[in-house]
């Protein structure tokens, strides 16, 4: 797909990877709109980008109905939806010091991470379907953020690890329900990138994860996720497949 | 890494998805040696893209090392790899018409896509390993193989040619392993049905059937796209040591 001039929406797009990948867009001639729960960052940075920032949590499904609404009023219907809103509450499944792990906690992390992510894939896919085709029939592309720690997940991330490997389990039956009306879908599984949830972790525990970095012994860049997500974009070919992002952490 | 200005290897450059690879590489702005079996064809593309052609066997060794040695004299030392020299012989593994799956072939076969592969990253990550870094991160190069969705969901027939195709995937993570230390990173592409002659070899009753178990598009890949992800990998230096499939969701 071009990307000059196409609607595109990216969940928790004002920040971290998904506020690096609206600039890529953006830059690429995409018009975005970042639905995101936090205003103050998503405002400036649509302005910023000449998109729309739009008030949304993703576990709500009437947010984000509203949400879809308000965004496809402003820059019509997206040909592009990317979900990064994601949580990791990083805590281990149970320990002596903290007891068995919070049902909330747990609850609210599956209900953004995999429902957010599926429901956001429901109401976006709708709204491409009717759209004109452009070459070969395609009508857009949804791309949905897992994690590294879907396939290797370290200690303290069973919930997080899970609802991220169900991201990546849907990749391949929603590819399957939606290639009738040319609509791919794609996952990303990024490991270490340098995002505010990355940064919530101490200096020594993040020494320790660098370490363990194959090459290059970096965080990456978001900017990086941010081209593979325009690559995806723009290559046809990719279909029903998640791509591992993360400089051979394995 | 910015591809201008670097040296780049292909084998099996000269036709079809090693073709498409050389094409996008030089485009943008490579060096490309063309190692290929086919000095014809390899010259031809050598004289397309304004790169040089080596006549090579990938499953031969010394024929690797002779190869490898004159295109680093004639356009320096490779900082990019792309495997995609690959054979197919179709055939079951056993029939009651054909018998069992002659010993040649499945031996050439095996030689080409997996010996043939793991030689060529050998000896081109050798000879990258005293260059300069190209940027703070270390970064000395880029190996990239190419496999198959036969690796993965292979029909009948392809017993020997999914077995070779899993084997690079296989290889891909801890050949990234034993490379990141010098800063040569190891990708895999896993591409689906691609309009090559390999392809073409298929008639179309059959290639309508395969195409059928793609989900979007319904077409075959065309080799500049499966070239474009080579680019992409190269230029974007978080990808190590993954495998994707470039296979419009073929299952």
């Amino acid at each position: 797909m071009k990307l000059e001039g196409v609607a595109a929406f990216l969940t928790g797009g004002a920040s971290g990877l998904g506020a690096a990948s609206a600039r890529v867009l953006a830059e690429a001639g995409a018009i975005v709109a970042l639905l995101d729960r936090d205003m103050a960052l998503a405002e400036p940075l649509a302005k910023e980008l000449g998109g729309v920032a739009v008030q949304c949590d993703v576990a709500d499904h009437e947010s984000l109905v509203a949400a879809v609404e308000q965004a496809t009023a402003a820059i019509g219907p997206p040909r592009i939806a990317v979900n990064f809103a994601g949580i990791d509450v990083s805590q281990k499944i149970a320990s002596r010091s903290k007891g068995p792990h919070p049902i909330e906690s747990m609850q609210r992390e599956i209900d953004i991470n995999v429902i957010g992510t599926l429901d956001g894939c429901a109401l976006f896919s709708e709204q491409m379907m009717n759209l004109e085709p452009f070459e070969d029939g395609e009508r857009g592309v949804l791309i949905n953020i897992a994690s590294g720690a879907a396939f290797n997940g370290p200690p303290g991330q069973s919930v997080y690890a899970a609802s991220k490997r169900a991201v990546a389990g849907a990749t391949l039956p929603l590819a399957r329900d939606l290639a009738p009306y040319g609509i791919r879908v794609m996952t990303i599984a990024p490991g270490f990138f340098k995002t505010p949830l990355a940064e919530g972790v101490d200096d020594k525990h993040i020494d320790k994860l660098i370490s363990m970095v194959p090459f290059p012994k970096r965080w990456g860049d978001p900017r990086e996720l941010g081209e593979l997500v325009k690559f995806i974009c723009q290559n046809r070919m990719l279909n029903g497949e998640t791509i591992q992002i993360d400089a051979a952490m394995r | 890494m910015d591809i201008q200005g670097l040296t780049a290897v292909v084998t099996g450059g000269a036709s079809g998805i090693g073709a498409g690879v050389t094409r996008v590489l030089a485009k943008a702005g490579a060096k490309v040696a063309i190692l290929d079996r086919n000095e014809t064809l390899g010259k031809a593309m050598a004289e397309e893209v304004g790169g040089a052609a080596f006549v090579c066997d990938v499953a031969n060794d010394e024929s690797v090392q002779t190869a490898l040695a004159q295109a680093r004299e004639a356009l320096g030392t490779a900082r990019i790899l792309v495997n995609c020299a690959g054979i197919d012989t179709a055939r079951k593994i056993t029939s009651r018409k054909t018998g069992a799956h002659a010993i040649g072939p499945m031996k050439r076969v095996v030689d080409v896509n997996l010996t043939g592969t793991l030689i060529c990253c050998a000896h081109a990550s050798h000879a990258m390993l005293d260059l300069e870094p190209l940027d703070d991160d270390g970064e000395r190069g880029v190996l990239i193989n190419i496999a198959s969705i036969a690796a993965f969901n292979a029909p009948n027939g392809q017993a020997v040619y999914g077995a070779s195709k899993a084997g690079v995937v296989g290889a891909a993570v801890p050949l990234a392993r034993d490379l990141a230390r010098y800063g040569i990173r190891v990708m895999t592409i896993a591409p689906g049905l691609f309009d090559t002659p390999l392809a073409g070899t298929m008639d179309d009753a059959l290639t309508a059937k395969v195409l059928r178990n793609a989900l979007f598009p319904k077409r075959k890949g065309r080799p500049e796209e499966l070239g474009n992800l080579v680019q992409h990998i190269c230029e974007n230096q978080m990808l190590n040591a993954s495998t994707i499939r470039l296979d419009a969701g073929f299952f």
